[in-house]
């Protein structure tokens, strides 16, 4: 079953990618989106089958590969994984539905065949490293990511695509060799049988061992994720890449950092990363204001929504380091909404681009004009921003406030500082849309090409999207629940705390819960 | 049926939020076909059949005791976010005025949005507005009641932005938004602060809680300065009151609504949460102090404007103010009154200042004048309004003041009687202005061919005076009002001559020719620290702004010049040493990809090589496995 996310799409790369003759652009389009239609669909029909109350894996499949090396190919999905598939599943089928849609046909898409075959191998490759239940089977999907990213980024980004992808590409590959060293190590101090997280348990090593391999990780997946100061490769990936790219980028690829963060660091480490949970929570709070402000100062709308970012993922670090189950709960939210609400903003600073032909500050503005600007665009854009910088209604909201809550007793102050960072977010939203949105259409020059309906269906089925789950925000969080509040019960922090302070929360629904048979907590 | 529809009445909201989905339409897809009236017509209809509902119900809850029942929204990890609904006589009464007032505010921007082609954004955000202030007042939660403020805050900015390609529309929308999303930030601290302590977010569970809590004073006090902050911003209270006057840039149906009612959200925030702020003594005084200050500096200000609509709704940071006051000395009750009064007459005032402006080009008050034999309709119901607001029996507001004088009396802090008593005569003195200017002396250059307006607009005047003026009989029939017996002479006597010298000390300088025209302060330095605002405008500007924009550019800066520049600096040193000059450049950066691609798929392979003749064995073996299991 877990088998096919994986591999349809790198089947259906290569269909749309070798096969012989001339298919022009048109078919394979149609043959990419009719693979990635039935990869959602398959998503959606996963979905159905999971399991809400296990927080274990689920669907588990298992073959030995390279038993000397310890690798074996082994899947296995869990609420934390099952949600950020479907998020991947979902981008790839928009990104490959949106990539050829420009109305009148000025610039039709170059190199549509690779182009197609490289988003589906993203999405093959993002499902087999949130899937790979086998260390060294995750690092290979997640160092196979890079080769489509990078190509992306250098084939189809605009000017500076060169300096863009290769700073991309250097960073990345740090991360993949801080992470694989990390994986041998611990593979190997620990005397492990196969590099499977299942035969992995730490519990033997020294404080000092744990904290140096569990550095090399979090500075690892912070390149990835990226957290300040390991960011500099993200402004310029995400600006210098095209709009599809942008969004798999920020939407998908992010992910990968704090999936790992929360699977690897947290999950193979839980007495040490409470350790180092007050040092990450002053690093979440820097994340957030720095990216909030450094926002603040752009004149370019993509950079200041690529800053955004930065900013956005330092809420899910918030999430992961409180370990309490509200927040991780949170964190996962967090991740979604960030990705559905991030990719929905650079696709409509996309359509922007190509009408208006410019994503500067200075020179956009007007663009509700009813007659001749972007009416629904400009509208779905004030959703969007106002989305992003938190107002209820729409899935940013209760994944930050999840997140907030769940935090704010562990850590008071980066939460307050991480709220401080949503109001600098409206600011800067506000900023853009007064601009973009708002103010007097020139007359002059406001001949854009129409937006058509092919064009806006994206957007406004992802808007659909972020404020059904704002609305509904159970569909949000129920599948993710009962594994995070497992992760978070096996840190000793929580045991300590649920010893140590009389509970926010009534217990009962916690403690009644399979996996946590901890008699302390009673 | 009266009883169905009061079990039903969370639809209430819902009439209004299909409304505002179904004008959406019309932005701006159908407008080109039918115009944009339908999407007004459809909004109309959607809050008279709300208002209907509501006014039903109301009966049926009247002299019943509230109802409680609750939606399930959210349970996650041990945190129950279920909706509690609060069916009350106080409830559904706030829901007829609300839907009350928006009908009449939706009847006027039928006459006044004519020439408009926004029907469709105007009325559905109005819808909008509606359905959060029905929601608000059900929602017995403090948790819902902040997602709700948010929301239309959200809405503030694009009511006000209706006309978005003016200059100072966006700036007034903008500032709108800002001032009040910190605020409401502000309030987000406190709801997140409060929970671990309280232990929920229901309003009567709080209330509960707070009779017996034994809390750290110093942790009280700033979740109780947070929990106000949000307020501070809705009600537009010192130091957080420019956007209201900035938002008077947008249509005055809109204005009308917020003038009245949305202000008033603040202060319902405020009465709901007043057992918990009244756990710290300093939080009550800080509401007493900037009450205080709002509602002097409020009237003040009021005074020396010359913008017809500023003059008014400076008034209204007043009037919150006095409920700032009124909440910080635990009068609830008058709280309320003063709200319920204040929001007719302001609702008044706001028609009758858009109906002079709508056709007088204008609206400098002192290019007016002259209106009154022209504008029976505006003139009266400006009257109605100054009656209904400032303290003179046996108007509303003489009626809430009395009862909140009665209680300051007796509060321990017998000085707000004076404030109190200053406030209302600034407030008659300003209104009686504002009257004389308008509509008083010789019709001038602007005033001349300003006749009065048509049906659409005057209709809702009419209505609303004839409810103004019928607010305290309104009042005794549900026994609000106190005996005649038990009236506090003394107070009612201080407070009816305050009104008579304001309202006879302005009449004497405006109307009568002893006075030079324009009328000045004596003090020109206090008239232009009153006429601007007390400088709040550049204060901003040159502290939290300034600060704002430049750490930001030094955080831009150091990105651009410090983090992105060590790395730059550190690859091309170290990793392209030789050729660092060409590692930019297209055809040479590729090339190093390829190189790094290569070494990584070499490696690959050599590390798999043992294995390699295995691995073809295994994924044959895999496809069978998978279509075994499929």
């Amino acid at each position: 079953m877990l088998s096919a996310l994986i591999w349809l799409p790198v089947i259906g790369a290569a269909l749309v990618g070798f096969l012989p003759g001339n298919i022009s652009a048109s078919r394979a389009r149609i043959g990419a989106i009719a693979i990635s239609g039935v990869l959602l669909l398959w998503t959606i029909y996963l979905l159905t089958q999971f399991n809400l109350v296990t927080p274990g894996l689920q669907m588990q499949e298992y073959l030995p590969w390279i038993q000397t090396l310890g690798l074996n190919y082994s899947l296995g999905v869990d609420g934390l994984s099952l949600p950020l598939v479907a998020l991947t599943n979902l981008l790839t089928l928009v990104v490959i539905f949106s990539s050829d849609l420009q109305a009148p046909k000025s610039a039709p898409l170059k190199r549509p065949r690779l182009f197609y075959s490289l988003v589906l191998l993203i999405s093959g490759g993002m499902a087999g490293a949130l899937l790979a239940q086998n260390l060294l089977l995750f690092f290979l999907f997640y160092e196979v990511e890079l080769i489509p990213f990078y190509l992306m980024i250098s084939i189809w980004g605009s000017e500076k695509r060169d300096y863009a992808a290769i700073k991309f590409l250097l960073y990345t590959a740090v991360s993949g060799i801080l992470i694989l060293a990390a994986f041998l190590a611990i593979n190997w101090l620990t005397n492990a049988s196969s590099f499977d997280y299942a035969a992995i348990s730490t519990q033997g090593l020294s404080q000092r061992t744990q904290l140096i391999l569990l550095t090399l990780m979090i500075v690892g997946f912070g390149i990835k994720i990226p957290l300040v100061p390991l960011h500099t490769w993200l402004p310029d990936a995400y600006v210098e890449a095209s709009t599809p790219t942008a969004i798999l980028l920020g939407g998908v690829l992010a992910k990968l950092g704090t999936y790992g963060l929360v699977r690897f660091c947290l999950g193979l480490f839980p007495e040490t990363w409470s350790l180092v949970t007050p040092g990450l929570s002053i690093v979440a709070a820097v994340s957030v204001l720095y990216g909030t402000l450094a926002a603040l100062a752009q004149k370019d709308i993509k950079r200041m929504v690529a800053y955004s970012s930065i900013g956005h993922m330092g809420y899910v670090l918030l999430g992961t380091i409180a370990l309490t189950p509200l927040a991780l709960v949170g964190a996962v939210s967090q991740m979604v909404s960030h990705g559905l609400i991030l990719a929905l903003l650079f696709y409509l600073v996309g359509v922007i681009e190509t009408k208006v032909g410019t994503r500067d500050l200075d020179v956009l503005n007007g663009l509700l004009n009813p007659i001749r600007g972007l009416p629904t665009i400009s509208a779905l854009l004030i959703l969007a921003g106002m989305g992003s910088a938190g107002i209820p209604g729409m899935a940013g909201f209760i994944s930050e406030f999840l997140v907030f809550q769940g935090s704010f007793a562990a850590f008071p102050v980066p939460t307050l500082l991480c709220v401080v960072g949503t109001a600098l977010t409206a600011v800067y939203f506000v900023i853009l849309l007064n601009r973009t949105c708002f103010g007097k259409l020139d007359n002059k020059t406001a001949y854009y090409p129409k937006v058509t309906g092919l064009e806006q269906l994206p957007a406004i089925a992802l808007t659909g999207l972020i404020i059904w789950l704002g609305v509904q925000p159970s569909w949000l969080v129920r599948w993710s629940e009962s594994t995070t509040t497992a992760l978070v019960a096996a840190t000793p922090v929580y045991e300590a705390r649920q010893l140590a302070m009389s509970p926010i929360v009534p217990l009962s629904e916690v403690s009644s819960h399979p996996t946590i048979s901890n008699p302390s907590i009673h | 049926m009266a009883q169905l529809l009061l079990q039903s009445v969370w639809l209430i909201p819902c009439y209004s939020l299909l409304g505002a989905a179904l004008s959406a339409l019309w932005f701006p897809g159908i407008t080109r076909r039918t115009g944009p009236r339908p999407a007004g017509y459809v909004n109309v209809t959607m809050t008279f059949i709300s208002f209907v509902h509501a006014v039903i119900a109301l009966t049926a809850t009247w002299n019943q005791p509230a109802q409680q029942f609750s939606i399930p929204w959210l349970q996650v990890a041990g945190l129950d976010l279920t909706i509690p609904i609060e069916v009350s006589s106080l409830t559904v009464g706030v829901i007829v005025v609300v839907a009350g007032l928006n009908l009449l505010a939706q009847t006027f921007a039928i006459g006044y949005m004519e020439m408009d082609w926004g029907w469709g954004r105007l009325y559905s955000l109005m819808a909008v507005f509606e359905a959060g202030l029905v929601a608000l007042a059900l929602c017995n939660s403090l948790f819902f009641s902040y997602i709700i403020l948010e929301i239309l805050t959200l809405g503030t900015y694009l009511i006000v932005g209706i006309w978005f390609n003016q200059s100072l529309v966006v700036t007034g929308a903008r500032d709108a938004f800002l001032t009040k999303r910190i605020g409401d930030l502000f309030l987000l601290m406190g709801v997140i602060a409060l929970l671990p302590i309280a232990g929920t977010w229901n309003f009567s569970e709080l209330a509960e809680w707070a009779r017996t809590a034994n809390v750290d004073q110093n942790t009280i006090t700033l979740i109780g300065l947070a929990l106000i902050a949000g307020p501070m911003g809705k009600c537009a209270q010192f130091p957080l009151h420019l956007w209201l006057d900035e938002a008077m840039e947008g249509p005055v149906p809109a204005s009308i609504l917020r003038n009245s009612v949305v202000v008033a959200t603040g202060a319902w925030i405020l009465v709901k949460l007043e057992p918990v702020l009244s756990l710290s003594p300093v939080v009550q005084s800080t509401m007493i102090v900037i009450g205080s200050i709002s509602a002097i500096g409020g009237s003040l200000i009021a005074l020396a404007q010359i913008d017809i609509k500023r003059a008014f709704s400076y008034l209204v940071t007043a009037y919150m103010g006095i409920v700032f006051i009124a909440v910080g000395t635990q009068q609830t009750e008058a709280a309320l009154l003063i709200v319920l009064t204040h929001a007719l007459s302001m609702a008044l005032m706001m028609m009758s200042s858009g109906a002079v402006v709508w056709n007088s080009i204008t609206q400098d008050l002192t290019q007016l004048g002259g209106l009154w034999s022209r504008r029976p309709v505006s003139g009266l119901a400006l009257v109605v309004a100054t009656l209904g607001l400032i303290a003179l029996p046996p108007f509303g507001s003489f009626w809430s003041m009395l009862k909140l004088a009665d209680g300051l009396e007796n509060s321990g802090h017998p000085w707000l009687v004076g404030v109190l008593l200053i406030v209302n005569a600034l407030t008659a003195f300003g209104l009686t202005r504002a009257f004389s200017l308008v509509f008083g002396g010789k019709p001038k250059q602007m005033s001349e061919r300003s006749p009065e307006v048509h049906w659409p607009m005057a209709l809702p005047m009419i209505i609303l005076s004839a409810f103004t003026l019928h607010l305290p009989l309104i009042l005794q029939s549900l026994s609000l009002l106190p005996s005649w017996a038990d009236i506090n002479t003394n107070m009612a006597l201080l407070l009816i001559w305050s009104s008579i010298f304001g309202a006879s000390l302005s009449a004497v300088i405006y109307l009568g020719n002893y006075i030079q025209k324009p009328v000045q302060f004596p003090i020109k330095a206090l008239q232009d620290l009153v006429a601007y605002d007390f400088y709040t405008p550049n204060l901003y500007r040159n502290s939290i702004v300034f600060s704002v924009a430049v750490v930001s550019q030094l955080t831009s800066w150091i990105d651009r010049y410090l983090v992105d520049g060590v790395v730059n600096l550190f690859g091309m040193v170290t990793l392209f040493s030789g050729q660092s000059l060409k590692y930019s450049t297209s055809g040479q950066s590729q090339f190093y990809a390829l190189t790094i691609l290569v070494g990584v798929t070499v490696l690959g392979v050599f590390l798999c090589w043992s294995s390699l003749s295995h691995m073809v064995l295994v994924m044959t073996a895999s496809v069978f496995h998978q279509q075994s299991l499929g």
